[in-house]
């Protein structure tokens, strides 16, 4: 009963959080909190349940945001259009991305799409003409001064984006992504075209990130093609969010991107704590992954127990 | 267990203790700036600067009788840290003013963010044109402008080099791409023909194939825009390629730091550099500023030391002027500045499609027995240009 009714409880607190009056910096995190939900819960999709792990998730979050940025810049129109129009364009590279890097298996396949996350920036980085290059696109007045809309536009994003995934996996095509990621080769006997699948999970991640991508320029009012098609601030970090929460768990892309963007934005804030703070939460990163090898949500039974003995002793 | 939830309590105390400490007759100033990553090394000059900077103010009585208390917050480069820095400041410390940020991306962030909020912000070393294009009201620039950088050069290009050809290699950049395109353009006023632009990736360490290039077009100058390393290792590779050109030019950043020579050695001989300032320019102050810090970290600091250092003063003097502390009152005060500073004197114009952007003179510096020297403007040379210059082979 209680576990039925714990998502309304929460998206009720959620809905309700910016009526508390929260300064727009705490906003600001909350936003990027939830961002970060929404592009964990599309890796997760395809790394956790389909077992593709990508390495290039920031291609397609950078697709999204060239196509809203280039919207606005090339066509003036509201970049608020890049979301729509995102999801035909990102599912057009996906399906690329994917004739091309989902004939690959495991590691290969990991390094395929790493590549095209560099293919990509670099691309964008010398198509001067359509895309700026290096220069970026500048929004020169967002929609909105206060974070009140942005929070909710992105909300909506990620409660849409728990729907999907979650009816993704409680039907057919989740039992054939999991399938696939138990054994590829026993699925593809059992009848199930692998890379069918494959790249329906791939085109479904993808356009879940590239809509991310485009509502953070929308947000952030500016991208250039090392910010978004960034292997480390994108690719990279969307894995760790999704290995600290808990790979192919619902909840454990939220909780880390609570973890990757709150609790990194705290370390930062301690004072003097100066450059110190990247091997601080390196060195807390290493810990959970070591401890915690299925992630906080993963592994929360082995916290539970741990609490539970301690509470036994005397 | 008693145990954990004390040291969480103790975890949580120091989370929260920048809230707790702040005595009421400070003014706190805190600053965004990249303390890690790449622009790191930037970063840690202007840190020093500032710092220098405060304590020279704080001296003299502090800014309307409260002292200045300095802070730093690590961007580490990212436009949305950045951009959650100065939210928190603007909102929860209610900073009336934002000084910092170095690379481009970043102050567009906080540029943007700047306006929405009505307070105003310094830029201290952020070049990219369009940043005081956009018609903001509340954003500030305080060095040149990157399509004005190497005007300097031009100058001395025209008058003493008069080059044929010139060859442009820069970094993929926002700094990198706007320095080769102003270089294009002024390359047609002095007759020059631009016979090679080319673009590398940041972060690059071999130069070879394109310095081949550059050697198969034999251009009379090499202009080269870059940060950090990437100057060091193009000098070095090109003088263990003996890619001979009349002259070796930089532009800024990477060419002006003391890295450079550090870094390049005797490659870095005889390299010019467009700059922004020199500890040897005829301003009061530059010498005493420099010589501060050089006694302090060990090196003479660069055109990012000096202009942090300078835009404590001139926030401090907009604030000392001003009516009051409101961001309003500040900004007004920072719009009337007309302040001579160690930097050069800082005035904001509103010109050729800029708003609120100082306009000051630029330099070209040559590295001379392993020293940066002042050669043009004729009026702030401290040493004679050497030029020609040996090739590779003639030099020992």
């Amino acid at each position: 009963m209680m576990k039925n009714a714990f998502p309304y409880i929460g998206l009720g607190a959620l809905l309700l959080f910016p009526l508390l009056g929260f300064s727009s910096y705490l906003m600001h995190i909350a936003i990027l909190v939830i961002m970060w939900s929404v592009i964990g819960m599309a890796w997760n999709l395809l790394g956790g349940y389909c077992g593709q792990v990508s390495f290039g998730h920031a291609a397609f979050f950078g697709v999204g945001a060239y196509t809203a940025g280039m919207l606005y810049s090339k066509l003036g129109l509201s970049a608020w259009w890049g979301i729509p129009a995102s999801i035909v364009v990102v599912t057009l590279v996906a399906l690329v991305i994917g004739y091309i890097c989902l004939r690959l298996r495991g590691p290969f396949f990991a390094l395929a799409t790493l590549s095209m996350g560099v293919i990509l920036r670099i691309t964008a980085e010398n198509l001067v003409k359509i895309t700026g290059g290096d220069i970026g696109i500048m929004i020169r007045e967002r929609t909105w001064v206060e974070k009140i809309w942005y929070y909710y536009i992105i909300l909506a994003l990620a409660v849409m984006t728990f729907l999907v995934v979650k009816q993704v996996v409680g039907s057919k095509l989740g039992y054939y992504f999991v399938a696939i990621r138990e054994d590829q080769d026993a699925a593809e006997s059992l009848g199930i075209d692998t890379t069918y699948y494959k790249t329906v999970a791939l085109c479904l991640s993808g356009v879940i990130t590239g809509l991310a991508g485009a509502f953070y320029t929308n947000y952030m009012g500016y991208i250039d093609p090392k910010v978004v098609f960034a292997l480390h601030d994108i690719s990279i970090i969307t894995i760790m969010v999704v290995m600290v929460g808990g790979a192919a768990t619902f909840s454990g892309p939220v909780v880390g991107a609570v973890i990757m963007v709150l609790l990194a934005e705290m370390i930062r804030s301690i004072p003097k704590l100066g450059a110190a703070h990247h091997t601080f939460f390196g060195l807390l990163l290493i810990v959970i992954i070591i401890f915690l090898p299925n992630g906080i949500v993963g592994d929360f039974e082995k916290i539970r127990k741990l609490f539970r003995t301690r509470q036994e002793q005397p | 267990m008693k145990h954990r939830s004390l040291v969480l309590f103790m975890l949580l105390l120091l989370v929260l203790s920048p809230l707790l400490v702040a005595a009421a007759d400070d003014f706190e100033l805190t600053i965004p700036l990249p303390l890690t990553g790449k622009p790191a090394k930037f970063g840690e000059i202007m840190k020093h600067s500032y710092e220098i900077a405060v304590e020279e103010i704080n001296a003299k009585g502090g800014v309307k009788g409260k002292k200045i208390v300095l802070g730093f917050e690590d961007s580490t480069g990212k436009p949305e840290t950045a951009r959650a820095i100065v939210e928190k400041l603007i909102d929860s410390k209610k900073q009336p003013i934002i000084v910092g940020e170095y690379t481009s991306a970043c102050a567009k962030a906080v540029a943007a963010v700047a306006e929405e909020r009505k307070t105003p912000y310094l830029i201290v070393a952020s070049a990219d044109d369009d940043i005081t294009q956009n018609k903001y009201k509340y954003v500030f620039r305080q060095n040149q402008v990157n399509a004005h950088y190497g005007d300097a050069v031009v100058d001395f290009l025209k008058n003493v080099v008069k080059p044929k050809s010139i060859a442009i290699l820069y970094e993929s950049s926002a700094f990198g791409t706007s320095g080769a395109d102003a270089m294009e353009k002024d390359a047609v006023k002095i007759n020059a023909k631009v016979v090679l632009k080319e673009k590398f990736e940041t972060g690059a360490i071999d130069f070879k194939p394109l310095l081949s290039k550059v050697k198969a077009e034999q251009p009379d100058v090499v202009y080269t825009v870059a940060y950090a390393n990437e100057a060091q290792l193009i000098m070095k590779q090109a003088k263990e390629l003996r890619v001979d050109a009349r002259l070796y030019a930089g532009g800024a950043a990477g060419f002006a730091i003391p890295e450079f020579i550090k870094g390049a050695q005797d490659a870095a001989e005889f390299v010019i550099s467009a700059t922004l300032w020199s500890p040897q320019l005829k301003y009061e102050g530059a010498k005493e500023f420099a010589d501060k810090y050089k006694a302090k970290y060990g090196e003479y600091p660069s055109y990012h030391g000096a202009s942090a250092y300078a835009a404590m003063h001139v926030t401090a003097d907009a604030l000392n002027r001003a009516k009051g502390l409101s961001p309003d009152e500040i900004r007004d005060a920072l719009k009337a500045t007309d302040l001579k500073t160690a930097y050069g004197p800082v005035k904001f114009e509103d010109k050729e499609g800029y708003q609120n952007q100082n306009f000051h003179e630029t330099l070209v510096i040559q590295v001379q027995k392993g020293e940066f020297e002042n050669i043009w403007p004729q009026s702030q040379a401290g040493k004679a240009y050497i030029f020609p210059i040996p090739s590779w082979r003639e030099r020992k």
